[in-house]
C-alpha cells in the first residue's frame, strides 16, 4: 500500500444507547480502491457520514494527508479533497444537467466586473465528461425531474468523476443503473484511482467488489470484521466474514 | 407523448401569464369602450410600480424556497421615513439639503437602509434560529407596520420636496421615471436570476437545500442575502410609494403585500420553491393592474376590486397546482 490517505483510529459513534460504529480502525491509501462491504445495519453508511461531513462521531480520531481530520459540515469535506456520493441523490430536479454538474462551481466569466455564468464553456465540459463515460441524455438542457432514475444517477457519476479531488466515497453507487452503465461506472473508478485519489465504495454486490477493488474491509455490527486484500481473499471468504461464520477480526491482515 | 409536444405544452406552462396577460388585454380592449388606448396601458404600466417592484423582493425569497410577508409593512416604513424627513407640511420636518438633487441620493438610500436592516433581522432569524419564515415575517408584517404608526402618532406627512417629486412627474416616451425605475428593477433581478451564480444558487436552494448544502454551496449566507435584497427592494418600493403618494400616511400601502402575493404566484412562481422567472412576475403584476383599470373603466363600484383579488389569488394558487399535476403527467 502506497502512503495512506485517510486513517481512521478506533471512530465509534453512538445513537443514544445504540452503538452504530463501537470502534472503527482501517486506513487507505492514496490511489486505492477499497470496497465496504456489510450486511444492512452494520454501520457502513453511518461510516461515510462521518467521513464526507454529514455526521460527527462520538469518539475516535482521523488523519486526513497526516493531519487530524474532522468535517463538521460537507463543505468542509470538500474543502479538503473528499468528494461524496449518496445512496439518495443530491441532485436539483428543478433544474437542468449542466446547472446540477457545476452545482456549487459554476464556470463564469466576468462582465463588467460582475461574474455572469459562461453556459457554453460549462454545457461543452459536460458534454465531454458525459461522451468520454458514454452516457447518453438527450438535453443538457432538459431538467432533471424529466429524467430516468439511471441517468440521475449517472450525472452524479460522472460529476465525481470529473471533480476527483483526493478522496471519493460513494454509497451504493450503481443501484439504479444498467449492466453496461455499471460496467463503465467501474471503470470510472479505475480511472479515478489511477489518478491516484483514493476510492470507498460500499456495495452489496461481491462481484463488483472484486472487480474493482484493491482492498475489501468488512464491517459487522459495528467493528471491522475484516481487512483484506482482493487477490489474498475469495468471495466465499467475504461471505464468511460478512454473515460471521468466522470470529470478527480473523480474515487474514492485508 | 412525443418531444416535440411536450416542449412546446412546457413552453406554454413556463409562459403561461404573458398567454393570460395578451388574451385578457384583447378581451378587454374588444368588450370595454375605451380601454384600447395608448394612454390606458400606459397607465397600466404606471400603476403597477410600486406593485412590481415589491413583488419582485417577494419573488427571490419564494424562489428560493421561503417566504416574505413583511414586504407590504417595510415599504410603507421607509416610505414614512422619508416623508417625515423631507415633506414640508403634516408631520413633515421638511429638512432641506444643498444643492437639492441631494436630497434624492439620500431618501434613497433612507430607503435601502431601513429595508435591508428589517430583512437582515428576518434574514439572520429564519437561517440561524431556523425558524418558519413565513412566522417571522408575519411577525415583521404587524410589529413594522406598528412602527410606522408609532413615529407617525397615526398622522400624515405630505408635500414631497420638488427634487425628489421630480421622478413622478418627469416622464420619457410617455411613462414616469419611477415606472422606469421598475422596469430597470425587473431587468437588473432577472438578469441576476438568470445568469449569475448567485441566482443560480437561490433557484437551486428552492428545489433541494439538502443537496445544495452537500455541494458545498453556502446555503445560509445565499438565503440572508436573499431576505435582505427583498428588504431593499421592499424599501424602494415605499420610497417610491412616497413620491406617488407626495407624501406617507399610517395606513399607506395596506393590501399591496396580498396583490404582490397574487402577481409572484400568477407569474408562474411555485410556493413550493425552485420554480419560477422574474419575467414571468412582471406579467403578473401588469395582469393585475389591466384587471384594475377594466374595473375603473367599467365604473364598478371599488369595493369590488378587493372581491375579485381575493378571487384572483385563489384562482392563482389553484392553478399552481394544477400546473404541477400537469408537469408531474408530462414527466
Amino acid at each position: 500500500m502506497s502512503e495512506p490517505l485517510l486513517v481512521l483510529d478506533n471512530v465509534t459513534k453512538n445513537y443514544g444507547a445504540i452503538e452504530a460504529l463501537k470502534g472503527i480502525s482501517f486506513s487507505i491509501g492514496k490511489g486505492e480502491v477499497v470496497a465496504l462491504l456489510g450486511d444492512n445495519g452494520a454501520g457502513k453508511s453511518t461510516l461515510v457520514k462521518i467521513i464526507s461531513g454529514g455526521l460527527e462521531p462520538t469518539s475516535g480520531r482521523m488523519l486526513f494527508e497526516g493531519k487530524e481530520f474532522l468535517a463538521r459540515s460537507p463543505a468542509e469535506a470538500k474543502a479538503a479533497g473528499i468528494e461524496t456520493v449518496y445512496q439518495d441523490l443530491s441532485l436539483c430536479t428543478n433544474v437542468d444537467v449542466v446547472a446540477n454538474f457545476f452545482m456549487g462551481r459554476e464556470i463564469t466569466r466576468k462582465v463588467l466586473g460582475i461574474p455572469v455564468l459562461d453556459e457554453r464553456a460549462m454545457e461543452a465540459v459536460v458534454s465531454k465528461a458525459l461522451a468520454s463515460a458514454g452516457t447518453r441524455i438527450p438535453s443538457l438542457r432538459t431538467k432533471v425531474e424529466h429524467l430516468s432514475g439511471g441517468q440521475r444517477q449517472a450525472i452524479e457519476l460522472n460529476r465525481f468523476v470529473h471533480w476527483g479531488g483526493k478522496l471519493v466515497l460513494l454509497d451504493e453507487p450503481f443501484a439504479a443503473l444498467g449492466v453496461e452503465q455499471t460496467r463503465r461506472g467501474l471503470d470510472m473508478i479505475r480511472q479515478v484511482a489511477g489518478q491516484g485519489i483514493g476510492v470507498v465504495i460500499i456495495t452489496h454486490i461481491m462481484q463488483q467488489a472484486f472487480q474493482v477493488a484493491d482492498r475489501i474491509v468488512v464491517i459487522r455490527q459495528g467493528v471491522v470484521a475484516g481487512d483484506v486484500a482482493r487477490n489474498k481473499t475469495s468471495p466465499d471468504a467475504v461471505i464468511n466474514m460478512i454473515t460471521g461464520e468466522t470470529p470478527a477480526g480473523a480474515g487474514p491482515a492485508g | 407523448m412525443n418531444p416535440r409536444t411536450r416542449h412546446a405544452l412546457e413552453l406554454v406552462l413556463d409562459n403561461l401569464v404573458w398567454f393570460m396577460l395578451v388574451f385578457v388585454l384583447v378581451v378587454f380592449s374588444i368588450f370595454i369602450p375605451n380601454y384600447f388606448q395608448l394612454g390606458i396601458f400606459a397607465n397600466i404600466i404606471e400603476a403597477s410600480s410600486v406593485l412590481g417592484v415589491m413583488s419582485i423582493g417577494l419573488a427571490l425569497v419564494i424562489i428560493a424556497g421561503h417566504m416574505d410577508l413583511s414586504v407590504e409593512s417595510v415599504a410603507a416604513l421607509s416610505a414614512m421615513a422619508v416623508g417625515i424627513l423631507f415633506c414640508s407640511s403634516g408631520i413633515g420636518l421638511g429638512v432641506q439639503l444643498h444643492p437639492e438633487w441631494l436630497m434624492v441620493p439620500v431618501s434613497l438610500l433612507l430607503a435601502l437602509a431601513v429595508g435591508c436592516l428589517i430583512g437582515a433581522f428576518n434574514g439572520f432569524l429564519v437561517v440561524k434560529v431556523k425558524m418558519s419564515a413565513f412566522i417571522i415575517t408575519l411577525a415583521s408584517y404587524i410589529w413594522v407596520r406598528g412602527l410606522v404608526l408609532v413615529i407617525s402618532g397615526g398622522r400624515s406627512a405630505q408635500d414631497l420636496a420638488p427634487a425628489i417629486r421630480w421622478f413622478g412627474i418627469q416622464r420619457l416616451i410617455g411613462l414616469p421615471l419611477t415606472a422606469w425605475i421598475a422596469i430597470a428593477c425587473f431587468v437588473v433581478f432577472s438578469l441576476i436570476m438568470a445568469k449569475t451564480p448567485f441566482g443560480r444558487h437561490l433557484v437551486m436552494i428552492g428545489g433541494n437545500e439538502t443537496a445544495t448544502f452537500r455541494a458545498g454551496i453556502r446555503v445560509n449566507r445565499n438565503l440572508i442575502i436573499a431576505f435582505v435584497l427583498a428588504g431593499a427592494i421592499a424599501g424602494l418600493a415605499g420610497w417610491l410609494l412616497a413620491i406617488r403618494t407626495s407624501g406617507a400616511t399610517a395606513n399607506l400601502g395596506v393590501g399591496l403585500l396580498f396583490n404582490a402575493f397574487a402577481a409572484v404566484v400568477i407569474g408562474g412562481v411555485s410556493l413550493k420553491g425552485g420554480v419560477g422567472t422574474l419575467p414571468g412576475v412582471y406579467a403578473g403584476v401588469l395582469l393585475l393592474s389591466a384587471i384594475n383599470t377594466a374595473i375603473n373603466l367599467m365604473g364598478l363600484p371599488a369595493n369590488f376590486t378587493q372581491v375579485i383579488h381575493g378571487l384572483l389569488v385563489l384562482a392563482a394558487v389553484l392553478l399552481d397546482a394544477f400546473k404541477q399535476t400537469i408537469r408531474q403527467r408530462l414527466a
